[in-house]
């Protein structure tokens, strides 16, 4: 049997090759997880490459003060500051829808539904994450633009009546609550149920009158930014709740039984202990939902109206914007033969602006990660 | 607080969150509901006799003998229908100039219609373009092409205070006491037997060119593509991937140099995927020259950059999950650092990482901005393998986008678009509902 001859301890020799060969084989692996660094490091140089000689013809205080976007212009004028605004405009309609439900829906995940359901709900959440963002654009522009358009009113009444329905009832019993607090105990039952039901009955005139202004809304357009907030929006749902979700998790057993152990319920509890404790992973999990909404393409291209114009008013989510992505998606193909001109380099810079956000804003989320993970880990 | 007012509120809690559960789970339906419902059209609908002929003609597919029966019966059926055009004709003939002004751009525009639905009148040259030689292959657009020919569209802007209003007007009225009265009863009531509408299962949707900007055929060029897309992508992507996996698990001492490596995956991710096509542009195409313009390669390599981040997050997890006692056993009977994950801990975290690479497989194939300017034509034929060297191609999330918003006749083919959609995102559920299968099969085997 030759290898029982072979000794148990390894010749100095093979040992140094053993070792060389271990030195290069982690030196191989280095360098192919260093691809990454070399990939972020190209991408950051070739974009900002073919954006400098932009701002170096015309200046920073054009592409960020001017409002007149004509890039094919003569003389053209590369004012994007409409640009601009319409991609903050829609990141602030995805928030406004996304925000609210993710973190309500993470907080039903990690601490409401029993454990059968959360398995249910897991792979809705997953499947809103793996759709195709065309068909999302899809969907917003084949079939809810042209709803919008049609029945935009009575949808938006409909929307407002659904959403500050409940909303407002929960306000008003609140406020009775507290209101009545230092009132006499035997009078007390009667002035609360007194004053909910007056704050219940001026919510419903003024939702009244809310639906019936908005339903006489028309809606020129369903390409909008309205449109694509709700759709960014949802776009933006699971990656808001499951990092939400997971941050909410992380504020563990401990934090929680203690504070049931106190007397509080479970929305007590969850608000004055866990939310506090999970808040940072919470504002993670918002700016990395922000971004998914600020770098989405194909939605914003679609249905977003792509006009460059600055909003009448700002807010005025029913008029049709143009985002910085759907910008550089739609310009390129007119620039590309003009390779080298100012019409092509000043989709660089507007895509060098989306890098730079999307590089502090993802700093910034994994460095609360990290410290919120540290901060729990210590609690622990 | 009253305990009672306490619970209260605890109980609206519960209740906004698990209508937040609701609401995320409804939009879900609401948005795959069409797409399948009219995705499914695509492949499942009442097929005319024009298809039958379109399939017999450019396919050379069917029953030739059954079809020229059918051909024959339909072309009688459409007999009386030709003759009323032909005495109008002559009709129109006689009638003094004004009325005869009047009446032939209308008449015109029913013969066009005609045209568009029935495909050629008698006695017309062969038209060029494919949709000319044809009439309306799907019963679905037939009706809607008949509502055109009964009623013409007019706009009523008589209230000035609103916007102008769409009025039907038919056409009838126009030509009440001419020969061509009879034509529209006689339409409406006889089209079935001009077209005789049959439940097709159109599966060929998936396998066939599209023939004249997608009016007809399928989409098998924009699968193809996709297909090569992906298949490149993830060729360039998993060994990167899982080497960076493995480097990150096993050998990397924490350190400056690592936590960077690490903030560089989080920032790739976190990249906008069009600001990754732009790259893949800037550096693939005009720098490295990979092609002379757009080509599968350069988009491969571009979307192999964006799901890299994902497979390496993946493929980590994966690997960190394996149980120490393996490794362990495995050093301690003298196998090398290499040679335990090369044999022991890649087998035992394969089906994790597999997950990993099949929900980036999904990404891939369903990204569009990154292979705008890198891979994507919006008309191409199918590749061979060689030529996704140096040649762009159709994608389906490319066309998808191209057929809805550039498309010459965009209301005409909206089955072709939603056919496509169902497509992707079928593709891309199955993708993920392999990963939960195997995902399922992990958890089990952990549990014993």
């Amino acid at each position: 049997m030759k290898t029982n001859e072979r000794n148990l301890v390894m010749s100095d020799a093979a040992s140094r090759l053993r070792r060389l060969a271990a030195f290069f084989s982690k030196g191989f692996l280095f360098l192919v997880a260093a691809a990454s660094l070399v990939a972020v490091l190209l991408i950051i140089v070739y974009i900002a490459r073919d954006a400098i000689p932009f701002f170096k013809l015309r200046g920073l205080k054009e592409l960020f003060a001017g409002t007149a976007w004509f890039p094919s212009g003569n003389p053209p004028e590369f004012g994007a500051l409409a640009i601009f605004i319409g991609s903050g405009l829609v990141t602030l309609g995805a928030i406004l829808v996304a925000v609210p439900l993710g973190i309500a829906a993470a907080i039903a995940l990690s601490d409401i539904l029993p454990y059968r359901l959360r398995q249910a709900v897991k792979p809705v959440i997953e499947i809103l994450a793996a759709l195709p963002s065309v068909a999302y654009g899809f969907f917003a522009l084949v079939i809810f633009a042209p709803l919008l358009q049609n029945h935009g009113g009575s949808l938006l009444s409909l929307a407002a009546w659904l959403i500050f329905l409940p909303l407002g009832l929960l306000i008003a019993f609140a406020v009775s609550e507290i209101a009545t607090r230092s009132i006499r105990a035997d009078v007390a039952p009667a002035a609360r149920w007194l004053l909910a039901a007056t704050l219940a009955a001026v919510l419903v005139r003024g939702l009244a009158a809310l639906s019936a202004i908005l339903k006489n809304v028309a809606v020129s357009s369903g390409t909008n930014a309205f449109n694509v907030s709700i759709i960014l929006g949802i776009m933006a749902l699971p990656t808001i709740v499951s990092v939400a979700e997971d941050s909410l998790q992380a504020a563990g057993r401990e934090l929680r039984e203690g504070s049931y152990a106190l007397g509080a319920t479970r929305a007590e509890s969850l608000f004055r202990v866990i939310i506090p404790a999970a808040g940072s992973g919470i504002i993670a999990a918002v700016i990395l939902g922000v971004m998914r909404a600020i770098g989405e393409t194909m939605v914003v291209w679609m249905a977003s109206g792509n006009a460059a114009q600055v909003p009448q008013p700002w807010f005025n989510f029913l008029s049709p914007v143009r985002t910085l992505t759907a910008t550089i998606a739609g310009d390129m193909g007119e620039a590309d033969q003009v390779l080298g001109s100012e019409r092509y380099h000043v989709l660089f810079a507007l895509a060098l602006c989306l890098l730079l956000i999307s590089f502090f804003a993802n700093l910034a989320s994994e460095w609360i990660l990290r410290r919120q993970a540290r901060r729990l880990g210590g609690l622990k | 607080m009253k305990l009672r007012s306490r619970r209260l509120l605890d109980r609206s809690l519960t209740g906004v969150s698990v209508m937040a559960i609701v609401l995320m789970s409804l939009s879900l339906l609401v948005l795959l509901g069409p797409i399948f419902s009219r995705g499914a059209a695509a492949f499942l609908f009442r097929a005319t006799s024009e298809f039958r002929r379109f399939n017999l003609e450019q396919f050379n597919r069917g029953d030739s003998r059954r079809i020229a029966a059918e051909s024959r019966a339909v072309a009688e059926a459409r007999q009386p229908l030709y003759g009323m055009l032909a005495a109008f004709t002559a009709e129109l003939e006689d009638m003094d100039p004004a009325r005869r002004r009047e009446l032939r751009q209308q008449f015109k525009e029913v013969r066009d219609l005609l045209r568009e639905l029935l495909g050629p009148l008698p006695g017309e040259m062969d038209a060029v373009m494919l949709r000319q030689q044809y009439g309306q292959t799907r019963w679905d657009r037939a009706r809607v092409t008949l509502q055109r020919i009964l009623f013409s569209e007019q706009w009523d802007y008589s209230d000035p205070s609103r916007m102008g209003r769409k009025v039907l007007v038919p056409r009838r009225q126009a030509f009440a006491g001419t020969q061509l009265e009879p034509l529209f009863p006689h339409l409406q009531q006889n089209l079935k037997s001009m077209l005789q509408p049959r439940f097709t299962f159109y599966w060929r949707f998936l396998s066939d060119r599209s023939l004249d900007s997608h009016f007809f055929g399928g989409i098998w060029p924009e699968i193809l593509g996709t297909f090569y897309l992906t298949l490149g992508a993830m060729l360039l992507a998993i060994p990167f991937g899982v080497i960076a996996a493995i480097y990150l698990s096993e050998f990397a001492a924490a350190g400056r140099l690592v936590s960077l490596l690490r903030v560089c995956i989080s920032t790739l991710a976190g990249v906008p995927s069009i600001v990754f096509g732009l790259f893949g542009l800037a550096f693939f195409i005009n720098t490295l020259h990979l092609s002379h313009s757009k080509s599968v390669l350069a988009g491969s390599a571009t979307l192999a950059l964006l799901i890299l981040p994902t497979i390496i997050r993946a493929a980590e997890e994966a690997l960190k999950s394996v149980p120490h006692a393996y490794k362990e056993a495995a050093l301690s009977l003298g196998a090398s650092p290499l040679r335990m994950v090369l044999t022991v801990l890649l087998p035992a975290a394969l089906p994790g990482i597999l997950t990993g690479v099949i929900i980036s497989m999904g990404r891939a194939a369903g990204e569009t901005a990154p292979i705008i300017f890198t891979a994507a034509v919006s008309v191409g034929r199918p590749l061979k393998l060689w030529e996704t060297l140096n040649q762009p191609t159709p994608a389906l999330p490319w066309n998808i986008y191209n057929l809805a918003t550039e498309h010459q006749a965009v209301d005409q083919i909206r089955h072709v678009q939603f056919g496509m959609v169902l497509t992707l995102v079928l593709l891309v559920l199955l993708l993920n509902l392999a990963a939960i299968v195997i995902r399922a099969r992990i958890s089990r085997k952990m549990r014993g």
